[in-house]
């Protein structure tokens, strides 16, 4: 058993550290939590590193990256950006980009994809709708087809990066009813670009957090699109959209490791230095025994993240491991992940005392980043307990049907 | 037996180089030095030495300037870039990364008989290497590697292969058979010319050096990677290690700053200034 990564990984790893000490600092995250936007030099910059869409195969102008390699790039973002909106970015495109480009037609992958990966376009997942998120069988958005076109209505909220998608161009991985009669076999996925007749944003959320990228809603009424724009067969697409949260919760997993990192590391260096009673703050045991429990959590969710990475590279290149199996680690992985990032700001926040609670200190965007994983974008928690459930106790013991 | 300089010149390479018409695609060779991250580095409290065990290794900072402008001058005016270091076997990954940056060759020179050597073997060992590479134009080096800090294997290695040496070169352009390099003096700056082959030694100021996409580090992957012996350099033992260096190194510690605590005490504003004025200048912090 090796754990150890490739010297081509090491050297990756490096240069996006290189690349976010250089172009990611603190100060830089700050500015964009205040502006509420992610400068167009952080996304060409991402793309020069090939960071974007980065598990796109070659020859469909991607690097054909694996997923521990995509890992390593969110787990760096994150310990980077710790109000985790780059990592988002980079996520939301890497996951759901390789998915729409698993299925894509040419034009869509001309249009679209090879723009995304240049940093000149912007592709994302939507499937929320006001009726509710985790449930993706009960989506409400319809595509018929009349003649040589497919008629999309429907409403989709809470949907990441709709003010990228509107700016930069792109659109988005929806999905849509084609045959109610068959419940979640009878849905399709298309790509929806985000500038059709027909498609209007809405609003833009005010989140607490992540606020370098944006949150809106859109509205499709009578959208047209052409058979190019279905992914993949019709009907399969609940198994597309499950592929894509699996691909997308494997770098949150990632994300939380370089999150959680930064927080420990920035509660170390301030408890080092901090005099109370006449010695540093890091000498009391109450302080140090909390780090030793958030630094080895962090360790163990590190090795689960990269060992599913690994199955996920094996589930695409030998079927080692079926979809099912590696759905109930990456389930674990974001159960995980996101709430251990949280703890450890809480942590960190309250071993910095009054200045921890500041916005000079940059660990509340931190906390308020990481949130938006622990209420549930990409899938609740529940959800997650709910498929590591299913895969161990039999499909019967689903609690819903 | 003593280093055979006379062997490196033995058929005049930079001579006839020089005697001849510039080659239209240049030869720049690029020797750099991986060290330990100096920022990683932590201090043992009771020893005061450094500890360098398990410390990550990079490139040394300005060496990464020195490929820089190799590579910049390369993609200017076309040639070749080869990068060449002595180290141990994990000194690859390091060439690795000069590959992904835009090197075309890469050569490890790795000996056991290498080791602690000072910068007069470094320097014995590279300019060895450099003969076996044959035909260059230029050499470019860092003005110092952030380990050591001697800035002098630069220079002995232009000494040892008896060509024109600049240093401290913050800006580099190219006409003809000629360097123009602008050299920095600290309180001036001193624009000189030679006639290539040349060896420069650069500055942190002279670029901003490249980070490697990934399709560049993939791309390297695939890129040899050559290791070169003492016995293929045709080095022996007495040349270079401890028995070859000039100098031998007896102790690494960290300096111990302490503070000497001088309160000064005064009735006024005016006294206490006075006093800090003539502590500071007693201390020689001054001069008055």
């Amino acid at each position: 058993m090796d754990f150890s990564f490739t010297e081509e990984q090491e050297l990756f790893r490096q240069a996006v550290r290189e690349w976010c000490e250089k172009n990611l600092s603190l100060e830089k995250v700050r500015e964009m939590d205040e502006k509420e936007e992610m400068p167009m030099d952080v996304i060409k910059g991402m793309a020069d590193l090939g960071l974007l869409l980065m598990t796109v195969p070659e020859e469909h102008g991607g690097t054909g990256s694996d997923w521990v390699t995509a890992c390593i790039a969110a787990e760096e973002l994150a310990y980077a950006d710790i109000s985790i909106a780059v990592p988002v970015f980079f996520l939301v495109e890497s996951s759901w980009g390789y998915v729409i480009d698993r299925y894509c037609s040419e034009e869509v992958r001309e249009k679209y994809i090879k723009k995304a990966i240049r940093g000149e376009a912007f592709v994302g997942i939507a499937t929320t709708e006001p009726g509710g998120g985790s449930d993706i069988a009960s989506v409400k958005t319809t595509a018929k087809k009349e003649g040589d076109e497919w008629v999309i209505n429907g409403e989709k909220i809470y949907i990441s990066g709709t003010e990228e998608a509107k700016k930069m161009g792109g659109g988005y991985f929806i999905i849509a009813r084609t045959d109610p009669k068959l419940g979640h076999r009878g849905m399709t996925a298309f790509f929806l670009p985000i500038d059709a007749p027909g498609v209007e944003i809405t609003k833009r959320y005010d989140d607490m957090g992540r606020m370098g990228i944006s949150t809106g809603g859109f509205v499709m009424n009578d959208v047209r699109l052409s058979d190019e724009y279905v992914l993949g067969e019709v009907n399969k697409g609940f198994y597309y959209t499950m592929e894509g949260f699996d691909l997308a919760r494997l770098l949150i997993g990632a994300t939380s490791v370089g999150a959680t990192q930064r927080a420990l590391e920035i509660g170390m260096d301030y408890t080092k230095q901090r005099i109370l009673f006449g010695r540093p703050l890091a000498k009391f045991e109450g302080i140090q025994f909390e780090m030793a429990d958030l630094w080895a959590r962090n360790e163990a969710l590190r090795s689960l993240v990269y060992r599913t990475a690994w199955m996920v590279n094996e589930k695409y290149s030998t079927g080692r491991f079926g979809p099912l199996e590696v759905s109930k680690f990456i389930s674990a992985v974001k159960l995980l992940g996101p709430p251990l990032a949280f703890r450890t700001f809480e942590k960190a926040m309250i071993w910095l005392g009054a200045y921890g609670y500041t916005r000079e200190c940059p660990l509340e965007m931190g906390l308020r980043g990481i949130m938006s994983y622990c209420v549930g974008a990409e899938g609740g928690l529940n959800i997650q307990r709910i498929i590591i459930a299913r895969e161990l106790l039999g499909r019967e013991y689903v609690p819903y049907k | 037996m003593p280093f055979d300089i006379s062997s490196l010149t033995t058929n005049d390479n930079h001579q006839s180089l020089k005697n001849s018409v510039v080659r239209a695609l240049p030869t720049i060779i690029v020797p750099f030095k991986q060290i330990v991250d100096i920022k990683e580095i932590k201090v043992d409290p009771n020893t005061q030495t450094p500890i360098t065990v398990g410390i990550p290794r990079k490139i040394s900072d300005v060496d990464k300037n020195a490929l820089e402008e190799a590579i910049k001058i390369k993609e200017k005016h076309g040639g070749k870039v080869i990068a060449i270091t002595m180290g141990p076997s994990e000194a690859k990954t390091a060439l690795r990364e000069t590959l992904a940056m835009g090197v075309d060759e890469a050569y490890l020179l790795s000996d056991p008989i290498f080791e602690n050597s000072d910068t007069l073997a470094t320097a014995r060992v590279l300019a060895k290497a450099i003969e076996k590479l044959g035909e260059y134009d230029l050499i470019i080096c860092g003005e110092m590697t952030l380990d050591g800090l001697s800035a002098q294997v630069g220079p002995r290695l232009a000494e040892l292969l008896d060509i024109p040496q600049i240093t401290y070169v913050r800006k580099v352009t190219i006409e003809g058979n000629k360097i123009i390099a602008e050299k920095d003096l600290e309180e001036e700056y001193e624009t000189v010319e030679a006639e290539m082959p040349v060896l420069l030694t650069v500055t942190r100021e002279i670029n901003e050096p490249r980070i490697p996409s990934l399709r560049d580090i993939m791309k390297a992957s695939r890129k040899p990677i050559n290791t070169w012996t003492a016995s293929d350099l045709g080095i022996s033992k007495e040349n270079v290690g401890t028995e070859g260096s000039a100098v031998q190194i007896l102790k690494v510690t960290v300096p111990k700053v302490e503070r000497k605590g001088i309160i000064v005490k005064a009735e006024t504003i005016e006294e206490a200034a006075e006093e800090l004025v003539k502590t500071i200048l007693k201390e020689g912090v001054l001069r008055g």
